[in-house]
């Protein structure tokens, strides 16, 4: 009977691994897993300290990078050897592929594995896992570790050297100049230019404490954050340990008065404070990203699936409204709309920004950042992408179910980034 | 709203609308699922009220293909199980005219070449081969050699005169010159499976898609066929036939061994639509071109349907 031998053959199953989902009665994915996804199967930070005066003030951005590559590799339970590649995302260190080489091996991970470091402004953390999972994609490795980090308290921007030879030209042409325009300033733009009151912008920073202060007390942080012991200096120069368990920067008992009181930091006359600005602060978060194939084959529980990528460019004066860009664009190639996504983590670089993000795109409050945002939490600006793929997949993995997820990010000097993942559900 | 027809103790294997009636359609299918028995070829006219039978012809293997002429309304060629090729009047109400003969298994795929001055035939069959056939003549044209295993699909280009596809067992897509049927233009290693269907892009000539047992559809630019262009997944099993919407060139629908049809836009990674009227593995599938957003598809289950899926509804 060759005929019923040829249609049995049309009836192999794709795989085993693969069809487990279907068995488990949930939801159908919207989209088809394959064994080339790009899935996270661990995601961890250090609590964000304040800058200057935090915790990790007196840490090497070394010492505290190398802690979580350290916990990503005891939380994946794997050898560090097999990692294919590490990127480390970066904006203020001048020697940040030098400090992630040092951190690597403080951590053990053997020399024959290769680092680089990358500097997206802001979206750094997110630019480091998107090279990483495009080295999986073509092939080069099957499992990387994709990482941000940022010392502010060691490195301002304000003082980079960088800064002090520039182009005379830059003030000929419009945009280039624009990208001089200090952060706070392109915050007061975005305001005045799209009338986001000073009250919209406090009652947004408010919410971002009041979320983060709920989630610390309900220990959502708990999966995400690993403990960290540092040496402080005081004032008379004694050094101690102390070991940091929570962000920093979450005021839970602010309200819209003390925010009402704060003077304008940037302008005078102006809606942006301190009060509704993000944080300076000093932090380091860590993703492992695998093959879904490697991730099978090596029975690893699967934290997020990368669905789609989208980084767009806006004018550097406004570069705030860089996710209103960008998250309709990682949409759209994905063939999603507003609606289908669960969590939105948009970085509150200001409030101005991330508030008028949320409004022009139409996302309703409660799916933007429920944990907090880095008005509350801090913005170590290396740090945040990655860091945000960690708070937006241990939060659905908390809901329990298939969910759909988007991070974005307003970048400095005018652009914006955005990424898409899906939680395959408990 | 969906017309339906039942094609009783028979099994559909494909489904082709005329290319001169709108309304009409033929429908081949073979007894005991094409595992061993007879086939039917039915001519059906769809109406208000419901399907017409037209002509129903008798063979006695299965019928796995069927296409229509293009110079002639009413004539008709189908592919059997026995291996021979058949030529249909659908105006007679006995057949075949004629039968040719030369394949020494089943044939799976027929297809008559649509844009040429010269009316020319495509069979592939179970025994590796691809014959061209012009149906004035009592013997084959030539035969391409090269597939290892059973060819499931052959297409003619609609853009490029003298190219085709195929498709095979052997996990390849192969394009050719029927100038030169000693080997193929294009090998492309198309899936890590059985490849069972291809078609080609309607509104770009380098682009042609296959589908295969690894439930995946693979978009190829023929000028880079190094990796696939488009990968469509969702089919929870082999995809059996594809076929691409003649009135819009990112449109393309499949069926499949999970019982479903699917429409896909293929600037997106899952389907459009999935349409789950089957109970049985489905087989035969195709679009109306005189009537935008019309589709019809037959399986296992013996039921043939005419239906307007709302993703393909002008908006």
């Amino acid at each position: 009977m060759e005929r019923m031998k040829v249609m049995f053959g049309h009836l192999k199953p794709i795989s085993a691994a693969l069809q487990s989902e279907e068995v488990k009665g949930q939801t159908p994915s919207r989209f088809a897993d394959s064994p080339d996804d790009i899935c996270v199967v661990s995601a961890l930070r250090t609590p964000i300290a304040k800058a200057k005066r935090g915790a990790f003030k007196d840490t090497h951005g070394d010492d505290l990078l190398s802690q979580v590559f350290t916990a990503v590799i005891k939380d994946a339970k794997i050898n560090p050897a097999d990692i294919g590649d590490i990127c480390v995302g970066n904006v203020g260190d001048g020697r940040s592929a030098f400090t992630a080489r040092i951190a690597q091996f403080f951590s053990g991970i053997p020399e024959t594995v290769p680092v680089s470091s990358v500097n997206r402004q802001c979206s750094s953390g997110l630019q480091a896992f998107m090279n990483i999972a495009g080295g999986i994609k073509n092939g080069a490795y099957d499992i990387g570790l994709a990482a941000g980090v940022e010392m502010m308290s060691k490195n301002t921007i304000a003082d980079r050297k960088q800064f002090s030879d520039l182009n005379p030209r830059i003030t000929e042409v419009d945009n280039a100049r624009n990208c001089l325009i200090p952060m706070g300033i392109t915050s007061e733009n975005v305001a005045k230019k799209f009338g986001i009151t000073r009250e919209e912008q406090d009652r947004f920073s408010l919410e971002s404490h009041k979320r983060a202060a709920r989630a610390q007390q309900q220990g959502l942080f708990d999966a995400e954050i690993i403990p960290v012991t540092a040496n402080v200096v005081d004032k008379d120069g004694n050094e101690r340990a102390v070991t940091v368990t929570k962000d920093e920067g979450v005021r839970a008992e602010t309200t819209m008065e003390i925010l009402g009181k704060l003077q304008p930091a940037f302008e005078e006359g102006g809606s942006t404070t301190a009060g509704n600005s993000s944080q300076v602060s000093d932090g380091a978060a860590g993703v492992l990203v695998v093959r879904r194939s490697e991730a099978i084959k090596r029975g690893m529980p699967i934290l997020g699936v990368l669905r789609g990528f989208a980084v767009a460019g806006v004018p550097p004066e406004i570069m705030g409204i860089g996710p209103a860009v960008a998250i309709p664009k990682v949409l759209e190639r994905a063939g999603l709309t507003v609606d289908d996504i669960d969590i939105f983590e948009i970085n509150e670089a200001f409030a101005s920004q991330a508030y008028y993000c949320m409004k022009t795109l139409g996302i309703p409050h409660e799916k933007v950042n429920p944990k907090g945002g880095a008005i509350a939490l801090g913005h170590p600006l290396g740090c945040t992408g990655t860091r945000q793929i960690g708070t937006l997949l241990h939060e659905l993995k908390r809901r329990g179910k298939r969910g759909l997820g988007v991070i974005s990010m307003c970048i400095g000097t005018g652009m914006g980034a955005a990424a898409l993942f899906e939680f395959p559900g408990n | 709203m969906t017309l339906s027809f039942r094609t009783i103790g028979k099994h559909g294997y494909a489904v082709e609308y005329s290319p001169y009636f709108h309304q009409r359609l033929a429908c081949t299918t073979s007894q005991y699922y094409g595992l061993a028995g007879s086939g039917t070829l039915f001519i059906l006219d769809s109406t208000p009220g419901g399907f017409l039978l037209v002509q129903a012809y008798d063979w006695n293997d299965g019928l796995f293909d069927v296409t229509w002429a293009e110079n002639n309304e009413n004539l008709i060629i189908t592919g059997a199980g026995d291996g021979s090729l058949l030529l249909f009047d659908v105006a007679q109400s006995k057949g075949p005219l004629k039968a040719w003969k030369e394949h020494t298994k089943e044939v799976n795929s027929v297809d008559w070449s649509q844009t040429r001055d010269e009316h020319l035939v495509l069979s592939g069959s179970w025994d590796t081969l691809i014959k061209m056939w012009d149906i004035g003549r009592n013997q084959s044209l030539c035969t391409f050699v090269g597939h290892e295993y059973i060819v499931y699909s052959v297409v003619w280009s609609p853009h490029i005169p003298g190219c085709f596809a195929s498709a095979s067992g052997d996990h390849t897509l192969r394009i050719w010159d029927a100038r030169q049927p000693q080997f193929a233009r294009t090998v492309i290693p198309a899936h890590n499976a059985e490849v069972l269907t291809c078609d080609w892009c309607k509104y770009d000539k380098n682009m042609i898609f296959s589908g295969g047992v690894d439930s995946l559809i693979r978009g190829w630019d023929l000028r880079n066929t190094r990796q696939c262009a488009v990968e469509l997944s969702g089919h929870q099993y082999a995809v059996r036939r594809i076929k691409t919407y003649p009135f819009d060139g990112q449109i393309l629908g499949s069926c499949s061994y999970d019982f479903t049809v699917r429409l896909w836009d293929i600037r997106q990674p899952h389907h459009l639509d999935c349409i789950q009227h089957h109970k049985e593995f489905v087989y035969g599938l195709d679009f109306n071109v005189h009537k935008p957003g019309l589709v019809a598809d037959c399986g296992w289950d013996e039921l043939v349907h005419e239906y307007s899926p709302q993703c393909l509804l002008p908006r």
